[in-house]
């Protein structure tokens, strides 16, 4: 009995002193060594750890309201702010550059006459043009006002001035929002009328194992349109169908994708969007100063025969061909006897 | 040339219809962050207005806020 007292005390004894000595143990000391009572206590780094987001709650009826701190909004901040003007600097200002040495190296592709030159014929009728017109003036707004996004406080508010400035971005974004509409049912025209002349073939890689006849005097046969005017057309069709929809989700905030997401959407529209402005460079590029001739397709709609022959010679001859059997006789027509 | 200039007023209309077709979807703060529980305060006796314009007069210029001192 003495002796199971003796051990009861013995332990006792042990546990006060642990209970007087535990928390001068678990005291942790801060660098200058002098006791820092709030060590552990719950900071940001550890809620980070345990939520990919912290909310509270709310009564109003926006529950989005509710979302008090999203760290990946951190790491999107980090790429719009670091990492996207140098990409979008890299694209513009690389294509630029590229297109520049091109100029001074190849110079300008020149019309070459033959005994055909000065004839015209018809390459884009007046529809045409009014789809190609509308989507390219659209997309240059779109573009400018896209970028300014991206460059206008860096670049053009040092410039012109905070107020200015906010004011250009305001009207920016109302045209950059406005403007996407008619320039998406361009795209949409765009497809329906040539997406039956733009189905790659056999005949594309030939004209691309030759270079396309930039890098020779060559001129590889080509239909009405090119390998590289392909490219062109699905670029635009992919990219524009692309940058619609990632608008649309940016457009209409939570009706599809939360937070995170429409944060991934603007990533994406970004990154396609200073893709699709060096490609549409070097388009309007090779459109105007690069090849004499080319613009005609898309200004009056008439191109020289000439050019048309050298460019596109099996579009020409099946123009021709139809030509040469008469005009086409419309649903319901007879022939006359 | 013609159907460029089509194009541009084309491209013009559409976009003043789609500004008309939108705005038609939106909602002034006060309509959409009140309840019968909360209270996003009248239009016109907030500091940025209805619109956001820092205009206080429209459309609430009978609640208009008194003057600061007044």
């Amino acid at each position: 009995m003495r002796r199971r007292l003796t051990h009861i005390a013995h332990m006792t004894l042990l546990a006060a002193a642990l209970a007087v000595a535990a928390p001068a143990l678990a005291q942790v000391r801060a660098p200058d060594g002098a006791p820092d009572p709030t060590a552990s206590s719950v900071n940001e780094d550890l809620l980070f750890r345990q939520a990919p987001k912290i909310g509270g709650r709310i009564s109003i009826p926006n529950q989005t309201a509710a979302n008090l701190i999203q760290p990946q909004g951190r790491e999107w901040r980090s790429f719009h702010e670091s990492w996207m003007p140098w990409i979008g600097a890299l694209a513009v200002l690389g294509m630029l550059g590229a297109l520049g040495v091109f100029y001074f190296t190849r110079g300008r592709i020149r019309l070459e006459h033959s005994e055909e030159s000065g004839r015209k014929i018809l390459r884009f009728n007046a529809f045409e043009r009014f789809a190609h017109w509308m989507t390219a003036t659209c997309f240059i707004v779109l573009a400018l006002t896209g970028l300014n996004y991206i460059f206008g406080k860096r670049l053009l508010m040092p410039l012109i001035g905070p107020d200015a400035f906010a004011a250009l971005a305001q009207w920016g974004k109302y045209a950059h929002v406005y403007l996407a509409w008619p320039f998406m049912l361009g795209v949409l025209f765009m497809l329906v009328l040539w997406i039956k002349d733009n189905i790659p073939g056999k005949i594309d890689w030939i004209w691309l194992k030759q270079g396309g006849g930039f890098l020779g005097d060559a001129h590889p046969s080509a239909a009405r349109f090119n390998a590289g005017q392909k490219m062109v057309f699905w670029m635009v069709v992919g990219f524009g169908l692309l940058m619609s929809a990632t608008g649309l989700m940016m457009l209409f905030p939570f009706a599809a994708t939360d937070i995170n997401g429409m944060q991934v959407m603007q990533v994406v529209h970004s990154l396609i969007g200073v893709v699709f402005i060096a490609g549409i460079l070097a388009h309007i590029y090779i459109g105007t100063l690069g090849m004499e001739g080319a613009y005609d397709a898309m200004g009056s709609g008439e191109v020289d025969l000439a050019w048309a022959r050298a460019h596109h010679d099996l579009w020409v001859e099946k123009e021709q061909a139809k030509t040469a059997s008469g005009p086409q006789l419309g649903r319901g027509q007879v022939p006359a006897e | 040339m013609r159907a460029f200039v089509v194009a541009v007023a084309m491209a013009v209309v559409l976009a003043v219809a789609a500004s008309f077709v939108l705005g038609e979807s939106q909602r002034f703060a006060y309509q959409a962050f009140a309840t019968s529980g909360a209270r996003v305060s009248n239009p016109g006796t907030n500091l940025v207005g209805p619109r956001w314009t820092g205009d206080i007069k429209e459309p609430g210029a009978g609640h208009k806020a008194d003057a600061p001192g007044s």
